[in-house]
């Protein structure tokens, strides 16, 4: 959000308000380039290098737990739904919009996906094609009080949250469903593995990959950084905001019910209350991610590093550390006061230079 | 004679100020005694705003300044304030959500009783006080932006009044007409007088001169941050100052203007917005028409209302096709294309690199096969970099890193890559260097000869001279006059958009 933030200079009759012309002869790009440290790069992959040294220091102090070829999947497969849950929000915060009702949509369309499948007997495909459009249509209803009504982000999706946790209650009856009876091939989707990896990392990496090459290769992703940047310079350059803000709001909405319904696959059971937990740790991975690959920016490369090396620094910590269970609050709480203060940072300083 | 004997409230000496390597102010010198209007004028970039704002302390002025109040050295910025010195900018500085109240008890406590609590009543009695103090009357129980223009910029003096706690020096008002109807400037005017009885001297920034005339002793003329002329309002007519103001400026070679230009491409029918009024005008294509006018005039909400960017009445077609109000995208299709006057709010996006500045209108354009291909991305902003002399570190790089004159023609290249049948300037070269000015006026010409219908809304009236093939005059959101061919003199211009008979 802090990109966004409109730069206001005191002007009086225009012309000797704007700041001095000054050529500025400066590095290519970043921020600095004593930080890149030549080919390394470090102001772009420090984030790679730092989960490259976290794998090795964990390893050695821990060979028999951490080191292990399963504890490797457990990480992938674990970061993977959580993983679907950031990239939801990192298109939100791309384009300058905030949604903190993700965890709750999350929830929410657990629950649906079991009442759905228990309750009303529905074919298992029709119940997940019904549970993500019910994903997206809660992102169209905060398009709606964001973009059309102007409700401030942060409200919208709170009142929505509340909301969604009434209607999860109501649609499960505050129950967790077991879903035994649904059929092997639901529960297989969500715990089989391909060639050793777990399955749901295909499915992050088949959303990361769509993602990227929305956000980076086309039209609508710089249309989307454009009006995450300044909507006000956006719109003046002809490009639709409101569409494009109900776009990304409903991709999110939509993103936040997959994470749901994978999970329900890989638990097999729709667990009441499931999403909560996955709300701080997606906020920290995107903001995190905005200072890798391409710092500055929600990106989704950035955000897919940032959310491995959060999962490795956590699991190592508690493997290391078994008997302190705050240790994952902990962790992610820092990173993600950190993170949000080298982006402001940055864009300060990118502001006043 | 009797004033300038004192010692003056305000002496001002040598005065310069460089922004990288450009010079804008030159020595500047000048005083204000006790009791006495000083008026500072010039055109926009002439320096005043930089002047006020190196008194203000927002700007360090070059090595060399140095001012005295009261006769005492002091250091600009903070020790001037320290010595009664109190600004009144443009914009006020109140918080309009709050009560006169409050904003007057800001920055100065409130009165508190038993228990910390404010004392209310007491309170009210003190910012009526300092109310009083400036001659006027406004009920202290209001929210301020439910006030008068009038009222609020009394609410502002009264609040510079009371924090200079009776010392007041010299009270610094810049633009305060700005945004005023003309029977709220008498008012207005008997706050000022009635502060200067109390001895202060006053510095008055303004465009309007028969505001000048009216009020002020003395007055100070800023041409090209050189001071020409200070003059004692009773020497000088409003004509000779005009003179002084447009005196000395070099007019360029106008745009040998094709004689005949193509069919009507943008048509305005009574278009009206917050200050314009019933508005029509239409431009051919190939033809560059300027629109002049003070602040206030219409003149800046013009180039928005027909955007589409700002909420309008009216009809605008464009190629005979008629568009929609606040539709900026649909304008966009049919060949509109608006480069905005406030370039680091409306015209680049601070996130995006130079690259995507460029190509932000025609991304679209360039998708093969479902996406952008990196080549033709990198190569189509390299080639209108080349074409438009925009000089920057790399493509890649941060927007920012550029200077504003070449921020502009990132702005303008973006636009030209589109197309566009009807151009929309408004003030191009604002905060732009002589150098990158010429540039772009000379793509300005260029798009022209090649069929674009130009607008240019500018307050700069020479530029207006060297583009225009027709100028219309704005004033008080109505046309005043419409100048032809050779008629159009940036003197004249500029007479009548003072509203003075040419």
């Amino acid at each position: 959000m802090s990109s966004s933030t409109s730069q206001r200079m005191p002007s009086h009759d225009g012309r000797e308000s704007e700041s001095p012309d000054t050529a500025v002869p400066g590095p290519p790009s970043g921020p600095s380039s004593a930080w890149s440290l030549g080919a390394l790069r470090l102001d772009r992959y420090s984030g790679i290098y730092l989960a490259v040294i976290l794998i090795a220091v964990f390893c050695v102090l821990l060979p028999d737990t951490f080191g292990t070829a399963n504890n490797a999947r457990v990480i992938a497969g674990s970061a993977a739904i959580a993983g679907i849950l950031t990239l939801a929000v990192t298109v939100s915060l791309a384009a300058g919009t905030f949604d903190i009702s993700i965890a709750a949509n999350m929830t929410f369309s657990i629950c649906l996906l079991g009442a759905l499948l228990t309750v009303v007997e529905l074919p298992w495909v029709v119940a997940v094609i019904l549970t993500v459009a019910a994903g997206a249509l809660v992102g169209a209803v905060n398009a709606l009080l964001i973009s059309t009504i102007g409700v401030e982000a942060i409200i919208a999706t709170l009142g929505m949250s509340s909301v969604l946790a009434a209607l999860s209650f109501w649609v499960a009856g505050g129950q967790t469903v077991l879903l035994n009876e649904v059929g092997s091939t639901f529960t297989r989707l969500g715990t089989t593995t391909i060639a050793t990896v777990p399955i749901t990392v295909f499915y992050l990496a088949a959303v990361a990959v769509a993602l990227w090459y929305l956000m980076e290769h086309t039209p609508t992703g710089r249309y989307l950084y454009a009006i995450g940047s300044n909507p006000q310079a956006a719109k003046l350059a002809g490009i639709k905001v409101a569409r494009l803000t109900w776009i990304s709001l409903i991709m999110t909405g939509a993103l936040a019910a997959l994470a749901g319904v994978v999970l329900t696959m890989q638990l097999s059971a729709s667990s009441f209350g499931a999403g909560a937990p996955y709300l701080l740790p997606a906020f920290a991975a995107t903001f995190l991610g905005s200072t890798q690959i391409l710092p500055g920016r929600f990106n989704v490369r950035g955000t897919i590093v940032a959310l491995y090396l959060l999962t490795i620094a956590v699991k190592g910590l508690q493997l290391k550390y078994p008997e302190l269970p705050w240790i994952k609050d902990l962790v992610e709480g820092l990173v993600l006061l950190v993170a949000v203060s080298i982006t402001t940072y940055a864009v300060r300083h990118r502001k006043t230079r | 004679m009797n004033s300038d004997r004192r010692t003056p409230r305000l002496d001002l000496r040598a005065v310069s100020k460089t922004f990288g390597g450009t010079r804008v102010l030159h020595d500047v010198s000048l005083d204000v005694a006790p009791g006495e209007v000083h008026a500072l004028v010039g055109q926009n970039g002439s320096g005043k705003s930089t002047l006020i704002k190196i008194l203000a302390g927002f700007h360090t002025a070059d090595p060399g300044a140095s001012v005295l109040v009261d006769g005492e050295s002091r250091a600009l910025g903070d020790d001037i304030q320290d010595a009664g010195v109190r600004f009144v900018h443009q914009d006020l500085g109140l918080v309009p959500a709050l009560s006169v109240v409050d904003n007057l008890a800001l920055g100065r406590g409130y009165a508190t009783s038993v228990g910390g609590r404010i004392d209310w009543r007491r309170q009210r009695e003190t910012a009526q006080a300092a109310i009083r103090a400036v001659g006027y009357d406004v009920d202290v129980r209001k929210i301020v932006d439910d006030l008068q223009p009038v009222e609020k910029t009394a609410v502002a003096i009264a609040r510079a009044l009371q924090s200079a706690e009776g010392e007041m020096s010299v009270l610094v008002l810049d633009e305060p007409t700005a945004t005023m109807p003309k029977a709220e400037v008498q008012r207005l005017f008997e706050i000022i007088n009635n502060v200067r009885a109390q001895g202060v001297g006053v510095l008055y920034v303004s465009h309007h001169l028969e505001e000048v005339f009216e009020l002020a002793d003395r007055v100070t003329v800023l041409v090209d941050g050189h001071k020409v002329a200070t003059r004692r309002c009773s020497e000088v007519d409003q004509r000779a100052l005009v003179d002084l103001m447009t005196g000395g400026v070099v007019d360029q070679a106008r745009r040998s203007s094709a004689a005949e230009h193509g069919e009507q491409m943008l048509k305005l029918e009574g278009v009206g917005g917050t200050e314009l009024i019933d508005f029509d005008l239409t431009v051919h294509a190939g033809e560059v028409v300027g629109v002049a006018g003070i602040t206030g005039s219409g003149r800046e909400e013009l180039c928005s209302l027909v955007f589409g960017a700002k909420a309008r009445t009216g009809r605008v077609s464009v190629g005979g096709r008629e568009l929609r109000a606040s539709r900026t995208d649909i304008a966009t299709d049919l060949g509109m294309a608006l480069v905005p006057a406030n370039r680091l709010r409306d015209g680049i996006v601070v996130g995006l690199n130079v690259r995507e500045n460029l190509n932000l209108t025609t991304a679209r354009r360039l998708v093969r096969h479902g996406r952008i291909p990196a080549d033709d991305d990198r190569q189509q902003a390299s080639r209108i970099c080349g074409k438009m002399s925009v000089k920057a570190p790399s493509l890649e790089a941060p927007i920012l890193a550029l200077s504003g004159g070449n921020q502009q023609k990132v702005v303008l290249g973006k636009w030209l890559q589109t197309e566009p049948t009807v151009l929309l300037l408004d003030e191009p070269t604002q905060g732009v260097d002589v150098a990158a000015k010429a540039e772009i006026h000379h793509l300005i010409d260029e798009a022209a000869i090649q069929g674009v219908a130009v607008l240019v809304c500018s307050s700069d009236e020479t530029e207006l001279e060297r583009l225009c093939d027709r100028v219309v005059v704005l004033r008080h959101g109505r046309v005043m006059s419409d100048f032809v061919g050779d008629a159009i003199q940036t003197r004249r211009l500029v007479h009548t958009s003072l509203g003075l008979t040419s």
